[in-house]
């Protein structure tokens, strides 16, 4: 067994190098990728009502287009480690500059989101496992088919037509925060953090009101694969040797679920929260655009729909980056819930 | 078994019920001056002229920048629309047209100043239309179909007049410079911001405004939203006084369905781009302003690449337009809601004038279109593709799937493709789709304009790559035909050629359908399809 912080680190540190062949990977079948998919990103962006040869040939040269596909490849290989992921047509800004304001918005969200899954998943699952086959047990089952086959943009559509256009309890759809409020200093991206930093709580609160529709829209969407894992897991942990020795030597009733059972039940738990989050920061492209929510996934939709190269090469590597530290952090956890565990 | 709730789930509900109580009544008087304009699109350039621009830059420069002169508006069945023939003074007081229509002479207003203060010359007049002549930018090739080709055109006189020369008398020069893209730069603070690769500060232009124009921007977040606030010493309107609202806010929502709900709940005032059926819905309830006014300047057709078999021979066209269900297409991609352009009668069997677009006196007549056919010796009928973009499926997809049905009457099978936006506009550029549907938009709908643009050449907006040369030459003469009736003469024969051709098939002008807040007013139609946000006020 690995002791200490500094241990882990160097262990961490050694695995994100590791994965670098596979990110290396990402990038050059993402860029192969884009230039064989049918359509000219020039030919789109000359789309005015009168864009003629020139312009095309102007955009072609501007996107670096001109070149022959291997060197676009050296440059655009030599651009990333200069750290620089080009340059979006749509937005005309750097793609860069694009992603990093974007993400806090999709990574507030999905967190959000994810919160909001657990805290309703776990305790669905346990019940359900506590009481298998029971009326309880068919309930949660009912409640998960219906989270996970309702898609998400319907759900959005119905939570804002319900609470946005029936009830009007909801502020208006659109994007992070109401358009009168004025935002604070930037110290995180995360608004729901940023208000509080700047002691500004009504805006705090005018944040937290736009994200509760699209995070539990989105919560409702991942709360069946979280509940019945749990359960599962719930299950086999209950009917353990442990469990039941502890049991017989007349434990309370909390103590033997939460700290027994749940406790060991909670490793798939975790493993599976790792991947739906990772899952969830790329699918929740409808919830973007149904909330108007300026985050990556849309960006990038946007992006892909005209042939707009380089946000779309971001985008992916962003997430190839993404994943690979998900899956870091989940190691971590496990280590942290289960000692015996640790990562290498 | 008690320790279980649905604690979590039943906090969410709380606090959305909280939202009642949380709603912020302190922004209600800064409300009625601010616009709050809702679209699909987005704004992402402030200078229109860079490659790319979409609508909503077109409009924001409208309101941020002044140009010498701008389009009048003139009411077209009691909806205000902008007026090509009526051209009034916006940078300049006032303007004169030499008698042999070669020397156009601009007189700037005395009082007018950039939004830093400082006064408006000819001198930055002068810049401003340089570049756009001379920078790689759109405005160049705009500028074009007015003749206005290079910077030495373009000369000082004094601080205050500056003169336009012309090769030839071109009566799409003066339209020309109140258009989008000659917008009038301040040049002195954009040529500090200019470099040797960039002498007409395109890069910095992109992201700053130096202008005179009626609002300031405020914030400009790419793909997100843009606020402008008034410029209290703007007095180029019409009424001579700033716009009317302090602030507009132009915000990108992409869903249309929650453009509509934000428009009925008093959330948004003004939105421009929704679908039919909503719009229908949102009429008939009654509680909003909804103006539809026909795209006067725009058509949508089914185009026939007339280079390739079958749709080379011109009985295989005139087969497809006998056969097409318009009625039905119509109601099915628009709910009726625009301009038939056909169905028409023409008593002579002539063009009942020579405007362009036109009616066409084409119906669904199978068994017309079945002898086309059989003239054109394909009895059996043969078997193409449809194409349209995912752009716009929406209208697209149930007139495709109605015009598979209806041609397959008369043995002519169809493969509806749909293509995504880029890869359609590709293929149309590299002349290879045989069959699909398009929609088409002038900012000048002069009749030459349009066939010079989108009946000649081998270009890409010559969707039907029809190569006829007598067509070409009438429309190239008649630019610069200075005689109304002969211009008028020149449009007839060209319709007509039209009809008898059948290069592609105009099927309707689609409106236009702005939805707004009751309070609103003073909503035009304007050629770039946008909302002039100097136009409307609040009552």
């Amino acid at each position: 067994m690995r002791t200490g912080l500094g241990a882990t680190m160097v262990r961490a540190g050694g695995r994100l190098l590791s994965s670098l062949p596979a990110l290396f990977g990402v990038l050059v079948f993402t860029f192969l990728l884009m230039r064989v998919l049918p359509g000219d990103p020039a030919v789109f962006f000359a789309s005015g009502p009168n864009a003629g040869k020139e312009e095309i040939e102007q955009i072609r040269k501007q996107m670096g287009l001109d070149k022959s596909v291997p060197e676009q490849l050296v440059f655009y290989l030599s651009d990333i480690g200069r750290g620089n992921l080009g340059r979006s047509m749509m937005t005309g800004q750097p793609v860069l500059k694009d992603l990093r304001e974007r993400l806090p918005a999709s990574l507030e969200l999905t967190f959000t989101a994810l919160l909001i899954a657990l805290i309703a998943a776990v305790p669905l699952g346990v019940l359900a496992a506590l009481r298998p086959g029971s009326v309880v047990d068919h309930g949660v089952r009912l409640f998960c088919a219906l989270g996970v086959c309702v898609p998400t943009f319907v759900s959005g559509l119905l939570l804002i037509y319900v609470f946005y256009y029936l009830l009007g309890l909801a502020p208006d759809p659109t994007g992070r925060i109401d358009v009168f409020t004025s935002l604070p200093p930037q110290h995180t991206g995360f608004l729901s953090i940023d208000f509080v930093l700047a002691g500004d709580f009504e805006g705090w609160w005018a944040a937290c009101k736009q994200l509760i529709l699209p995070a539990v829209s989105m919560a409702l969407f991942v709360i069946a694969p979280l509940a019945r894992i749990t359960r599962a897991s719930m299950l086999v942990s209950l009917g353990s040797d442990f469990v039941r020795t502890a049991r017989s030597v007349g434990l309370s009733w909390r103590k033997v679920v939460v700290t027994y059972a749940l406790r060991n039940a909670i490793l798939p738990v975790i493993t599976i929260a790792g991947i739906v989050f990772s899952t969830m920061l790329g699918a929740n492209v409808l919830v973007e655009k149904v909330f108007s929510w300026p985050g990556v996934a849309s960006y990038a939709l946007d992006a892909l729909l005209s042939s707009d190269y380089a946000p779309v090469q971001g985008f992916v590597l962003l997430m190839a980056s993404l994943f690979v530290l998900v899956n870091l952090v989940v190691d971590i956890c496990y280590g942290i819930a289960d000692p015996r565990v640790s990562i290498g | 078994m008690r320790f279980v709730s649905f604690r979590p789930a039943s906090s969410v509900l709380a606090a959305t019920a909280l939202l009642l109580i949380a709603t912020a009544p302190s922004q209600a008087q800064t409300r009625a001056e601010t616009l709050r304009y809702v679209t699909g699109a987005s704004v992402n350039t402030l200078d229109p002229n860079i490659p790319g621009s979409t609508r909503e830059s077109f409009a924001l420069s409208m309101s941020t920048y002044d140009r010498l002169v701008a389009f009048g508006r003139k009411q077209l069945n009691g909806k205000w629309v902008f007026d090509l023939d009526k051209i009034t003074g916006e940078l300049a007081e006032s303007y004169d047209v030499s008698p042999n229509g070669l020397k156009l002479t601009f007189r700037l207003r005395k009082d007018a100043k950039f939004q830093d203060g400082s006064p408006v010359t000819a001198e930055d007049v002068k810049w401003s239309l340089d570049r756009c002549v001379t920078a790689p930018i759109l405005g160049k090739a705009q500028l074009l179909t007015g003749s206005l080709t290079s910077a030495d055109q373009f000369k000082v006189i004094d601080p205050l007049t500056i003169e336009v020369t012309l090769p030839k008398p071109d009566k799409l020069a003066l339209p020309n410079l109140a258009t989008v893209y000659p917008m009038i730069i301040n040049s002195k603070v954009a040529k500090e911001h200019a470099t040797a690769d960039d002498p007409w500060a395109t890069a910095w232009l992109k992201e700053h405004t130096a202008g005179s124009g009626a609002y300031v921007i405020e914030t400009f977040k790419p793909g997100e939203q843009v606020i402008v606030k008034r410029n209290e010493a703007w007095n180029r309107g019409s009424p001579d006084k700033p716009a009317f609202f302090k602030r507009v806010i132009i915000q990108s929502v992409p869903e249309p369905a929650t453009r509509a709900n934000l428009v009925e709940r008093g959330d948004a005032d003004l939105v421009v781009d929704l679908q039919a059926s909503d719009v229908q819905s949102l009429e008939s309830k009654g509680k909003l302003k909804v103006i539809s006014t026909p795209q006067y300047n725009s058509i949508t057709f089914v185009s026939m690449n007339n280079q390739i078999p079958p749709f080379d021979n011109v009985n295989v066209r005139r087969a497809v337009a006998f056969a097409l269900p318009y009625d039905d297409m119509f109601k099915a991609a628009l709910f009726g809601r625009g301009a038939p352009l056909f169905g028409a009668s023409w008593p002579d069997g002539k063009p009942l004038n020579g405007i362009y677009p036109f009616q066409q006196p084409v119906k669904i007549d199978l068994d017309k279109a079945r002898e086309y056919l059989k003239a054109a010796g394909l009895p059996e009928g043969f078997s193409t593709t449809f194409s349209f973009n995912v752009g716009q499926a929406s209208t697209a997809e149930p007139m495709a799937a109605l015009v598979k049905e209806s041609l397959g009457k008369i043995g002519i099978k169809v493969d509806i493709q749909k293509l995504p936006d880029a890869q359609m506009s590709t293929q149309i550029n590299e002349k290879k789709l045989p069959f699909y549907t398009e929609g088409i938009v002038a900012w000048l709908p002069s009749t030459d304009y349009f066939y010079r643009n989108f009946y000649t050449g081998n270009q890409r907006w010559n969707y039907s790559s029809i190569n006829n040369a007598e067509l070409a030459a009438i429309a190239q003469e008649a630019r610069f035909e200075p005689d109304k009736a002969k211009y008028e003469e020149a449009g007839r024969k060209l319709n007509a050629m039209h009809f008898d051709l059948m290069p592609q098939i105009m099927l309707w002008q689609p409106n236009q359908d702005a939805v707004m807040a009751s309070s609103i007013e003073g909503y035009t139609y304007e050629f770039h399809r946008q909302v002039d946000y100097r136009d409307v006020s609040r009552k």
